[in-house]
């Protein structure tokens, strides 16, 4: 007997076997879908579980610590230096980094068009995003902290977190001054203002939300950055950091963390549990910081958005 | 008259203003290169040699170690940037895996509500800091591997008291750090593929599987590139996460062995992390700028190239 053909008119046992090999074939392509889907499932609830296991153990091992008494108190058993310390990097780096990289977005977005000098920009701000921190603490040593004496201070590290975070900043506004549609912005040129007095106007209340995301964004990033600071800002305190100075030396939540694992048990005065405690009550004050910090960004932008479109 | 003169006063002020801002950041880039390739020389003329550099593997910048006792400075990198190497690569093969079908289930086949919670939990985790993963790893994870290793620590020639630091347990923290990142770049290439191409798919008849891996991810191949190499140039400047579980001052014996993997070990971060500080002022912190520089160029040559994989890719 020949080979079954494609001819409408075959032999009822070819058909047969075509149609069983074609059942045998979805089949086979029904359960590869069904091995792949269930595959898919498994990777993910791993990764998912792993990301929040890591959560919940960070916040369950270091909330004993919040009951400790001399948790939040300054010197070497509490953290109340380390946390004035990340709030006053924070400030001070977000008042310059803020209208900093806002000015820049506004020039690459409202004031020149598409062409070499944004795309020169761009590579500039991704080749600065993928050097490593360590790297810009360094370069931040080397430039701020020494030729341009300011030796190891606050200052110096803010300048280093400018740098650090300028790429992630520009980006971000970008991204909210890109949301504003170009109809209000001919609207008010239309009026006859001037570029500034329609962006100044129109473009950043509109692209408000954006921003205010953007910069809740970076700070995030600022606190919880370590390496770009270990050779700028230092590891100790002097004995007063509650002062505004930023001439001094100070250490963070993270490099003073850095350093009690770095360093070993005794420098806290603690003992091994102690010092234990203390290590993991800073790690689990760094991811409730964080969690708030991206909890905050969400409600702002949305509270934003309600007022802006209701308006 | 006055008024309007005054507005196009401003408008030309905020416009020079925006510009100089603008032109910073080229300008920190240019300088980050020219301050660090400016001293990236100089151990070159002060007794290093540029051959041996990539290929002697002993770090003694100070001379503290020579045998001779004349405390002549041996500049060898080689193990630093083999480490460097092992655990960059280690983690991101584990990583490319995980973070790719991750990201294809998240965007082809999830339920909206899971996108709900999943989405927040990527974008936090993006922004952990480094030190804290550190912590966990020296903590949970180098305790843990520590107890997996002790039966065997003899066959593997680990010393028993310090096993389960190392190479091992730096890959393990890396693949936390670095999976954020290459999922949610994953995630944007997937979704900027048109639905038109799913639909062609479909109608063609292939199955849910099919349609993602003989369309979906040909179609965003070029993204899935980028989001891989992004990760690598992560992975390659990270610092105190993977200094804390690596815990060593100098290499291992027995450079390519299963039991390098699980004993305290160096890489070129963790390296400069530790010891910059102390070698300034000396001639040894000509050696570490070296060391930087390479990094520079090692994290410079993934940018270019991810940006090479972006602009090929059809959907953007």
């Amino acid at each position: 007997m020949s080979a079954p053909s494609a001819s409408p008119f075959m032999l009822p046992q070819a058909e047969e076997t075509r149609v069983t090999a074609q059942k045998r074939l979805v089949r086979r392509l029904n359960r590869n879908n069904a091995i792949a889907s269930s595959l898919l499932w498994l990777v993910t609830v791993i990764v998912a579980v792993i990301f929040l296991a890591i959560i919940v153990n960070v916040i369950w091992t270091g909330a004993p610590a919040f009951f400790v008494s001399t948790f939040f108190s300054s010197g070497g058993a509490g953290i109340l230096s380390e946390l004035f310390n990340s709030f006053y990097i924070l400030i001070l780096t977000e008042i310059i980094l803020f209208p900093v990289s806002l000015g820049a977005a506004i020039f690459l977005v409202e004031y020149t068009r598409q062409g070499p000098f944004v795309t020169v920009v761009h590579f500039a701000a991704e080749t600065l995003a993928g050097v490593p921190s360590l790297v810009l603490g360094m370069f931040g040593f080397l430039f701020f902290s020494v030729d341009l004496h300011m030796s190891v201070s606050r200052l110096a590290g803010a300048l280093t977190l400018l740098c650090l975070n300028f790429p992630l900043a520009l980006r971000l506004f970008e991204g909210a001054l890109n949301t504003v549609s170009r109809d209000q912005r001919e609207g008010a040129l239309a009026l006859g203002s001037t570029r500034w007095q329609s962006i100044w106007t129109v473009v950043l209340p509109s692209a408000l939300p954006g921003i205010i995301t953007g910069l809740i964004l970076t700070a995030g990033k600022i606190i919880g950055e370590s390496a770009a600071l270990l050779f700028t800002m230092g590891i100790s305190n002097p004995n007063n950091v509650f002062t505004l100075d930023p001439r001094i030396a100070s250490d963070t939540l993270t490099t003073h963390l850095y350093y009690l694992k770095q360093s070993g048990i005794g420098t806290s005065g603690l003992g091994a549990s102690g010092e234990a405690t203390l290590d993991a009550g800073i790690a689990a004050t760094l991811i409730l910081l964080l969690l708030i910090i991206n909890l905050v960004a969400r409600y702002v932008g949305r509270q934003v958005q309600k007022k802006l479109t209701a308006a | 008259m006055q008024y309007s003169q005054r507005g196009r006063l401003t408008d030309q002020v905020a416009r020079v203003v925006c510009f100089v801002f603008a032109i910073l950041l080229i300008a920190v880039i240019v300088a980050v290169f020219i301050f660090i390739g400016s001293k990236a020389f100089r151990i070159f003329s002060e007794g290093g040699n540029p051959r041996t550099f990539f290929t002697i593997d002993n770090w003694d910048p100070t001379g503290e170690n020579d045998p001779t006792g004349n405390g002549t400075p041996t500049y060898g990198a080689f193990g630093l940037i083999f480490g460097s190497i092992v655990i960059t690569l280690g983690s991101i093969i584990i990583v490319t895996p995980l973070a790719l079908l991750t990201a294809i289930f998240f965007t082809e086949m999830a339920p909206k509500w899971l996108v709900r919670f999943l989405q927040p939990l990527i974008e936090i985790f993006t922004g952990v800091p480094s030190i804290v993963i550190g912590f966990i790893g020296l903590t949970v994870l180098v305790p843990f591997l520590s107890k997996a290793i002790t039966p065997v620590a003899k066959n593997l020639g680990v010393l028993g008291a310090t096993a389960g630091y190392g190479w091992g347990a730096a890959i393990l923290v890396l693949i936390v750090m670095v999976l954020p990142t290459v999922l949610s770049v994953s995630i944007d290439s997937l979704r900027a593929v048109p639905d038109s191409v799913r639909e062609a798919s479909l109608a063609l008849g292939s199955t849910r599987w099919q349609m993602m891996r003989k369309a979906i991810i040909p179609a965003a191949s070029t993204g899935l590139g980028t989001a891989v190499v992004l990760g690598m140039a992560r992975a390659i400047g990270e610092t105190l996460a993977v200094e804390l579980v690596l815990a060593g001052s100098s290499l291992p014996a027995k450079l390519f062995s299963l039991g390098a993997l699980f004993q305290p070990n160096v890489n070129v971060t963790a390296q400069i992390a530790q010891d910059f500080g102390e070698a300034v002022g000396t001639t040894a912190e000509d050696a570490y700028w070296t060391l930087a520089f390479v990094l520079l160029v090692i994290s410079f040559i993934f940018i270019c190239l991810s940006r090479y994989l972006a602009s090929r890719s059809v959907y953007k």
